[in-house]
């Protein structure tokens, strides 16, 4: 299995137009990427479009990741993961498209930063929880099933205002977990 | 429950922006803040490895076999475009000799955005250069005529070619030099990878839903 050392390797080296290593990324992420195409998408054929979408991207952005203090697959993953939701949101109007999230990150990463990959792991899963249940429901939701504000007040059938100061209220709290 | 912060606890726009929350034009302005305040790039770094972990239980689901070779097609195989088009138009006998000297010229749009998809598209046979931009985040397609028209008494009617499906029409080419036309959400999904092509029609466009006359230009979509 690929090591993180590897796929950054692999990201510099497609940065320069190395074909070879583009290969050699492909098959060491692109299963991750393809489960979290079918996870927001759950369309195979729409999942594989946006998985081949998603590459032609990275082939095209590697340059810019160079070392944006985002880990490799969180690079990866985000760039997957906006994809597919913009292309769920396709039918929705006023939404900002996401794809460029992942690429715009692009400042040296401090010494805080390299810390976060390692540590973030399941961090958020315990903050989240310390949340109310619905709240917490209403992150996730919009994180793997792009759920706008809109969505959400519908569901909870809340005015859009109330809903918008709920998640902001979450978010607050999920910050002050996360950055214990 | 009872929420102990006000609303007005201090809460940059990092995580609304990282998760998609923010309209069009607060996300831009979060990107312009961004570019002055390094510790926003922080903040929202931090943000998107937090969020990512959310993906952890999501299992490594292998892709199609094809999945590869079509991705480097798309990167490396530019004939792979004209092929699909050429494969298509086997069942449109009359417009392949006019296909076959169509030249795909991909040029830049004006103060385009991040995300914009633009095509520009040079006809061959005839004076024409139309430059055309997509906005993903309206769905709407500006169109901005630099040289030419159709003949008289006939339009251009403007087609989406996406994989190997029939091209599916986007309507007519505004009169105006410059204009705009809003794309149908399912369509919109499909223009990235896409190939617009503009065909010569009689006035209110083709009768069949199909190209009836030469097809008069293409080009593919491509990132700006």
């Amino acid at each position: 299995m690929a090591t993180r050392e590897d796929i950054e390797t692999y990201i510099g080296r497609v940065a320069l137009g190395d074909r070879a290593a583009f290969a050699a990324l492909y098959s060491a992420t692109s299963a991750k990427l393809f489960g979290v195409t079918l996870r927001v998408l759950n369309n195979r054929a729409e999942a594989d479009d946006a998985l081949q979408e998603v590459f032609i991207k990275v082939w095209r952005a590697a340059d810019r990741y160079q070392t944006n203090g985002l880990s490799p697959m969180t690079w990866l993953i985000t760039i997957a993961r906006n994809h597919a939701i913009d292309r769920l949101r396709a039918r929705k109007k006023g939404q900002a498209g996401l794809d460029e999230v992942a690429e715009l990150a692009d400042s040296a990463p401090g010494p805080e930063q390299q810390a976060i990959a390692s540590s973030a792991r399941a961090q958020i899963n315990d903050c989240l929880d310390e949340l109310p249940k619905d709240r917490a429901e209403a992150v996730r939701r919009v994180y793997l099933d792009g759920d706008t504000y809109q969505d959400l007040a519908d569901a909870m059938q809340v005015p859009l205002n109330t809903m918008r100061t709920w998640l902001r209220r979450s978010l607050i709290k999920l910050k002050d977990c996360l950055s214990q | 429950m009872t929420d102990d912060v006000t609303d007005d606890a201090p809460l940059s726009a990092a995580a609304e922006y990282a998760l998609g929350l923010l309209t069009p034009a607060q996300a831009r302005a979060f990107e312009a803040d961004m570019n002055s305040d390094l510790s926003l790039r922080a903040e929202l770094a931090h943000w998107q490895e937090h969020f990512v972990t959310l993906t952890d239980d999501i299992a490594p689901v292998t892709p199609p076999k094809a999945t590869f070779d079509a991705i480097s097609a798309r990167l490396f195989d530019a004939p792979q475009l004209r092929r699909n088009w050429f494969g298509w138009l086997a069942g449109a006998a009359s417009a392949v000799v006019t296909a076959a000297a169509v030249m795909t010229v991909v040029l830049p749009a004006p103060n385009p955005t991040t995300n914009d998809l633009v095509a520009g598209l040079v006809g061959a046979d005839i004076d024409l250069r139309v430059d055309a931009t997509f906005d993903p985040d309206t769905n709407t397609l500006l169109l901005n005529r630099v040289a030419g028209a159709p003949a008289d008494g006939r339009v251009l009617e403007m087609w989406l070619i996406a994989g190997d499906d029939a091209p599916i029409s986007l309507g007519l080419l505004p009169d105006a030099q410059t204009g705009q036309v809003q794309i149908a959400a399912d369509l919109a999904a499909r223009v990235a990878g896409g190939i617009l092509a503009l065909s010569d029609e009689p006035l209110g466009g083709s009768p069949t839903g199909a190209p009836t006359g030469d097809v008069v230009a293409l080009a593919p979509f491509s990132s700006v």
